[in-house]
């Protein structure tokens, strides 16, 4: 069976790319001012990855983020306008304002959050594995995962207690090569991360984060083979963030235009624009129409971000307890 | 330089592509890439080659080498040649083979000995030459390297660099596909080149046989496993022949002829055939598809359009191997393994 994205859904990849990228970019720009609360750690670089995944997953299915979450979120179809909301720490966030841009969550649409705990995402999906298999409603649960955490000892359980249950569970490793400051060359003890997952039981396979097709054809094959019972996989993408770890972080550690050159070559937007206009399955007009929609998206979530209110005093003892 | 020098290149990448998950495929660990390094070695030292000249690499291969050479109980149990980490840029990319390559020659390393699959012997044998090549398996969907015992390849490596077996004697001049995109050499294959219906070159590999439309192999064997495997289950193709072979591949139930062939490991699946045909050196084979990805030696590479030209032809002139079952059987025959014998002498 082939997993060649057909043409709408090479349009919405690229919708929900630009997204990712116009979002990021607008925080990065506004984080600047001083208006936003507390830390933000930005996607930019790596949308090809939260794309290539979360493009075949359903509402069925659930993923767990990182600190790192924004694109995630976008991904699986957190709505943006509550997403900027939250990050202002605003009433209307997502959240209610209350967790900001490290916890933003989203049951009703599967994402069940991003987190300040490194590693904090594995254990997660591992109940949501397991309780897809006991629904046994071919859900398939997803964990993002940094290169940094995945040398946490929660990461590590996870790929054992995921392949002993042989759970329909997908970790998603995005090695962007820094763990915070540290070279993932100095602090992950093999090469690819992907070669631990044999040692667990899994397949583990390597493509290049960067390209959206890449990504998405293993994701294809990883997804379909949860939700067959096949048991859990693990991806490592290989790909570069644009930023920082956090904003404000003075990036002493990368090389002198290290990140020039990954805009100029690495750039899974415009390598895919690329790609599907020379293939002449998308116009290049149809692209732009979908870059003026973005803007005015984001521009119209930050503007409204901006004039929502703060949560009250009255909200301090709401969302304390959660009830199942 | 010491002579004799022999130089090694182990990819610490291969294996860790999208068969791994859709297949069979193995994992093959870094940690026993740097013990089939030090099963050479010693292979090395106990045929008299004094230099080693070694790529450096960021995935642990030539760190846990470097350790080895550290340790008494590793290094000095056997006698091991010198090695030396080639001092150049690493990448972490195909570009590292290429440079190291390049290094050794200019060095005048007698032998390459190359640890990873088909690709990265794909990239070495473009910066060759006639450079004789030991090419060892690092994984099991290969056809291009060996799966040998590395102790073996080493002596068999040692006794061509020393002279004690002769070059001619031992070696064999293979085949490969070159490929051509708007009358621009692009690329080499060293077993086959595919054409698939793919837009992308996506995860590289190739595992769907409904979406192979022309494959092109310089050999192919009965016992193949990979896509040259559609041909050698057919019309087998002798590895040193002056041919190689062109099919049309269709789905299952059409064409001539369907095989059930292993076209990754663990993987066995029908391939339909509608033509194939012999090609010879010197004759240009446009691809007749408008639109898609061309797969060198198992793995998409170009994309290419319906403004590009593709072609691809068959030339005899590729990269040197040594044959170690060979170079063995004449070591043996010679007594090169008993006190007090000469080289070979033809």
């Amino acid at each position: 069976m082939t997993t060649q994205p057909s043409r709408e859904d090479l349009l919405k990849a690229y919708r929900m790319m630009k997204t990712i990228r116009e979002f990021e970019e607008r925080v990065h720009i506004e984080f600047a001012t001083g208006e936003i609360p507390g830390f933000v750690h930005l996607y930019a670089g790596e949308e090809a990855s939260a794309t290539g995944i979360c493009m075949h997953l359903n509402d069925n299915d659930k993923i767990a983020s990182t600190h790192r979450g924004h694109g995630h979120c976008i991904a699986k179809g957190v709505e943006v306008h509550g997403m900027m909301a939250e990050i202002y720490g605003k009433k209307t966030g997502t959240c209610g304002g209350k967790g900001g841009s490290m916890h933003i969550a989203d049951l009703d649409m599967g994402m069940m959050g991003a987190n300040g705990i490194v590693g904090g995402g594995p254990p997660l999906i591992c109940g949501a594995g397991l309780a897809a298999k006991f629904k046994k409603n071919q859900g398939v649960a997803v964990a993002f995962v940094g290169d940094g955490g995945s040398n946490q000892g929660t990461t590590l359980e996870s790929l054992n207690l995921a392949t002993v249950w042989h759970l329909p569970c997908i970790f998603v490793i995005e090695n962007n090569g820094y763990a915070e400051a540290t070279s993932s060359k100095w602090s992950v003890s093999c090469k690819d991360i992907a070669e631990r997952a044999q040692g667990f039981g899994m397949p583990g396979v390597m493509v290049d984060g960067h390209d959206f097709f890449a990504v998405y054809e293993a994701a294809g094959e990883a997804v379909r083979r949860a939700r067959k019972g096949g048991g859990p996989t693990l991806i490592e993408c290989k790909l570069n963030r644009y930023y920082g770890h956090f904003e404000g972080d003075a990036q002493t550690y990368r090389g002198p235009d290290e990140v020039k050159k990954l805009r100029e070559t690495r750039d899974c937007l415009k390598n895919f624009a690329r790609k599907v206009t020379a293939a002449d399955l998308v116009k290049q007009s149809e692209l732009e129409a979908i870059d003026k929609d973005v803007v005015a998206l984001i521009d119209d979530a930050l503007a409204k971000a901006k004039a929502a209110p703060k949560p009250g005093p009255k909200d301090l003892l709401t969302d304390v307890y959660v009830s199942y | 330089m010491k002579k004799p020098a022999v130089g090694i290149v182990a990819n610490p990448a291969s294996g860790r592509d999208v068969r791994r998950l859709v297949a069979k495929a193995s994992v093959f660990h870094t940690a026993e890439k740097c013990n089939m390094i030090q099963r050479v070695l010693a292979a090395l030292g106990a045929t008299g080659v004094e230099q080693v000249l070694m790529m450096p690499d960021l995935g642990g291969i030539a760190a846990g080498v470097y350790r080895a050479l550290q340790s008494p109980a590793d290094s000095t149990s056997q006698r091991w040649p010198e090695v030396t980490f080639l001092d150049m840029p690493i990448e972490d990319s195909a570009v590292d083979s290429i440079r190291a390559v390049d290094r050794m020659m200019e060095l005048g390393v007698a032998v390459i000995i190359v640890l990873g699959g088909d690709g990265t012997n794909r990239v070495v044998a473009k910066k060759s030459g006639n450079k004789p090549l030991i090419a060892l398996s690092t994984g099991t969907n290969n056809m291009f390297p060996e799966i040998r015992e590395a102790t073996i390849a080493g002596l068999a490596a040692g006794l061509v660099a020393t002279g004690a077996v002769p070059l001619d004697a031992a070696t064999i001049q293979n085949k490969v596909l070159r490929l051509t995109v708007n009358g621009i050499d692009q690329d080499l294959a060293l077993i086959d080149v595919c054409i698939t219906n793919d837009y992308w070159t996506g995860a590289k590999a190739l595992w769907r046989p409904e979406d192979l439309s022309d494959l092109f192999v310089t050999f192919a064997k009965a016992d193949a496993i990979g896509l040259s495997a559609i041909a050698g289950f057919v019309h087998p193709v002798d590895r040193q022949v002056g041919y190689g072979l062109k099919l049309e591949l269709v789905p299952p139930g059409r064409g001539f002829i369907t095989v059930r062939v292993p076209i990754a490991p663990g993987l066995i699946a029908p391939v339909g055939i509608a033509d194939i045909r012999e090609i010879y050196p010197n004759e240009l084979w446009p691809l007749q598809t408008s639109r898609g990805a061309v797969a060198l030696d198992g793995e998409r590479e170009i994309e290419f359009g319906p403004r590009d030209q593709v072609v691809v032809s068959l030339d005899l002139d590729g990269p040197v191997t040594v044959d170690i079952g060979k170079v063995m059987e004449l070591a043996v025959e010679h007594r090169l393994f008993s006190e007090g014998f000469a080289p070979v002498s033809l």
